[in-house]
């Protein structure tokens, strides 16, 4: 689950999981919920592979959605869908979606960044909880 | 959705007088210096409301700080800096450059145009021109420009900044003399642009973008100093526009690429920071200079962005009011950066040096007589254009007597937010906000739902209140308040 919190100038987004995988993907339609407002209107067409290299949970968060983020910034992709694994060296991570077009989608919000600002991850009794703030 | 009614600030802020309030360096261990933060009693409670006082203090610990960490009175929570935060450092004291100190929007800024039509000559054509300024000028998330570079035009429009545009006649002599550093910062490396970065910002030069960026039509209101005005060719009843972007999809990208490149260097560097966002390197080291050259050719990309806006608005009003807009009298009042780190020569205690000026959220306002002040303003000081709300009213300023003694030469940026995003959001629920304007004379086009909701007036402090403390802290004062009459935003 997630949710997004209050931040004067931007956004905020909380994300709870059982695993670091599911973390991970559920950050990914946090995002892109922040994007489309309703992440219903895109679909999953497409599919996009991502690596991301690393073993620090909070830098794997960073730089997966960070890589999301510039597939929409480059490609205009917009992702619905996300599969997540991580293995010894980093995550592999598949994001389903399409590209954006005026007559299908309305967007809501032009994510400029992920932030490191209060950026973190940590275990919790049911599993893992995410934090991010994205500048608006 | 949750409050954060935790996030007040608790900390001290100590009176100094009538418009600063500091916050000592006894507050944290590992300040280096005090906090300073340009308010006054009435905008007191909202430095409270949020944890922007707290970023202030975590600035204080940057290795090579002058002065004070000093905050603006738009201040409010950003990520690393506050907004409307201002550190300058010494590069010879070991001083470091934090990407978070300049943030993502690399030179975002405003460009105020004015014209010589009168309210009486727009007021009938108002909706009209509004229609065609969102039909004609690209605005909102994902909305690209007519104007696309390939990668190597992109590496010279940051490497001449504004005369590259003149050069493909889409800007005049006058239009690059009226931009700060002349639309062209020295010393940029577009070479070290990404190519990620380069393809995000190849058919964004000329666009908008969303979240708080607009065009705005405004009208002068009213008038406070009648020399500044005429020299800035400002009069009232007078029609003029105002533009808010920055340096798009590149910007952010050189931000991130930068904030990547320097995870290692607190460490290597043996830099303790409160915020991992205000990661930063000295400025004079491999890791510095390459931010600083990347930071620099993106601040050139943001200068022809604003031109482009303004070249594409020239064009609406050429259209619709049926006359080429020289006519109009179209002419750049001035361009100037609020988002941006430069190094300037200051005076810090007894001594002149080069300082690392960080602006984030935050104006250069350079007195009378700054040999950086465009000449035909010299004799009367930069001018300093300050975004309000689009209900409200937006202000023309000029460089203030005790800027450089007080904030490294700097003033506020805007009013500052005093609702969060979604605070605002919740309060336009069941509401038209557009109606609402309209009835205060306010015609407002939005490619979204949520860039009026969340933009709304309410969402920001008052920027006559900004303003009054920037004018009798001598920082900037008063030259003209412009009132809106039309925006189109994201």
């Amino acid at each position: 689950m997630h949710e997004v919190f209050e931040h004067t100038a931007d956004l905020g987004l909380r994300v709870q999981a059982p695993s670091l995988e599911v973390l991970f993907a559920e950050a990914g339609v946090g995002l892109f919920e922040i994007i489309a407002g309703d992440v219903q209107q895109i679909r999953p067409r497409v599919a996009r592979s991502f690596e991301v290299a690393g073993t620090d949970p909070v830098w794997l968060l960073l730089d997966w959605t960070t890589e999301l983020l510039a597939a929409f910034g480059v490609e205009k992709m917009l992702f619905r869908e996300f599969a997540v694994t991580v293995h010894a060296t980093g995550l592999r991570g598949t994001a389903r979606g399409e590209p954006y077009d005026p007559a299908i989608h309305t967007l809501a919000h032009e994510i400029k960044a992920v932030t490191q600002h209060e950026l973190d991850v940590h275990r919790t009794a049911a599993g893992w909880e995410a934090t991010l703030i994205v500048d608006i | 959705m949750t409050d954060a009614t935790d996030r007040e600030f608790t900390g001290p802020l100590e009176r100094v007088d009538e418009c600063c309030y500091r916050i000592p360096r006894s507050y944290k261990a590992g300040m280096r210096v005090d906090g300073l933060v340009f308010a006054d009693e009435r905008l007191l409670p909202h430095v409270r409301s949020d944890r922007a006082a707290e970023q202030v203090a975590n600035v204080a610990f940057l290795p090579g700080i002058q002065g004070a960490s000093l905050a603006m009175p738009d201040i409010h929570w950003g990520y690393g800096f506050c907004i409307g935060g201002v550190c300058a450092t010494d590069p010879a004291a070991g001083g470091v450059v934090s990407p978070g100190g300049v943030g993502y929007d690399i030179n975002c800024g405003v460009r105020l145009m004015r014209t010589n039509l009168v309210l009486a000559d727009v007021q009938p054509l108002l909706v009209q021109l509004v229609n065609q300024l969102i039909r004609d000028v690209p605005v909102g998330v994902g909305q690209g420009g007519r104007h696309v570079f390939t990668p190597p035009e992109l590496r010279q429009l940051m490497r001449e900044g504004v005369e590259y545009l003149l050069h493909r006649g889409l800007a005049t002599d006058d239009d690059r003399a009226c931009t700060e550093a002349e639309g062209c910062i020295a010393e940029a490396l577009p070479e070290l642009v990404s190519d990620r970065a380069l393809a995000r910002g190849q058919d964004q030069c000329g666009t908008v973008g969303a979240g708080n960026h607009f065009i705005e039509v405004q009208v002068v209101d009213r008038v406070e100093d009648a020399r500044a005005a005429a020299a800035f060719g400002l009069a009232p009843d007078q029609i003029c526009v105002l533009i808010h972007s920055g340096s798009r999809g590149l910007g952010y990208q050189v931000c991130d690429d930068a904030l990547r490149a320097l995870r290692d260097a607190p460490a290597k560097y043996g830099i303790a920071l409160p915020d991992r966002q205000l990661v930063c390197a000295p400025v004079e080291s491999p890791e510095g200079r390459h931010y600083l050259g990347a930071m620099r050719a993106a601040a050139n990309y943001a200068f022809c962005n604003r031109q482009l806006l303004m070249w594409q608005v020239r064009e609406v009003f050429a259209r619709v009011l049926g006359r080429p807009w020289e006519t109009l009298g179209m002419e750049l009042v001035y361009d100037v950066a609020h988002n941006i780190a430069k190094l300037e020569e200051h005076a810090v205690g007894d001594t002149r040096k080069p300082v690392c000026v960080h602006r984030k959220g935050a104006t250069r306002a350079f007195p009378a007589g700054h040999h950086d002040v465009p000449e035909r303003y010299r004799a009367i000081g930069q001018p300093v254009i300050i975004p309000g709300d689009m209900g409200r009213a937006s202000w023309v300023l000029v460089g203030g007597p005790r800027s450089l003694e007080r904030s490294f030469g700097t003033t506020c940026h805007g009013a500052g937010r005093c609702l969060s995003r979604t605070a605002a959001t919740r309060a336009a629920k069941g509401r038209d906000i557009r109606s609402e304007l309209a009835r205060g004379g306010v015609i407002a086009r939005s490619r979204s739902r949520e860039g009026l909701a969340e933009e709304q007036p309410a969402a920001y402090k008052d920027v006559d209140v900004v303003v009054d403390v920037v004018h009798r802290a001598g920082l900037s004062t008063k030259v003209a308040r412009l009132r809106p009459l039309g925006v189109i935003k994201g």
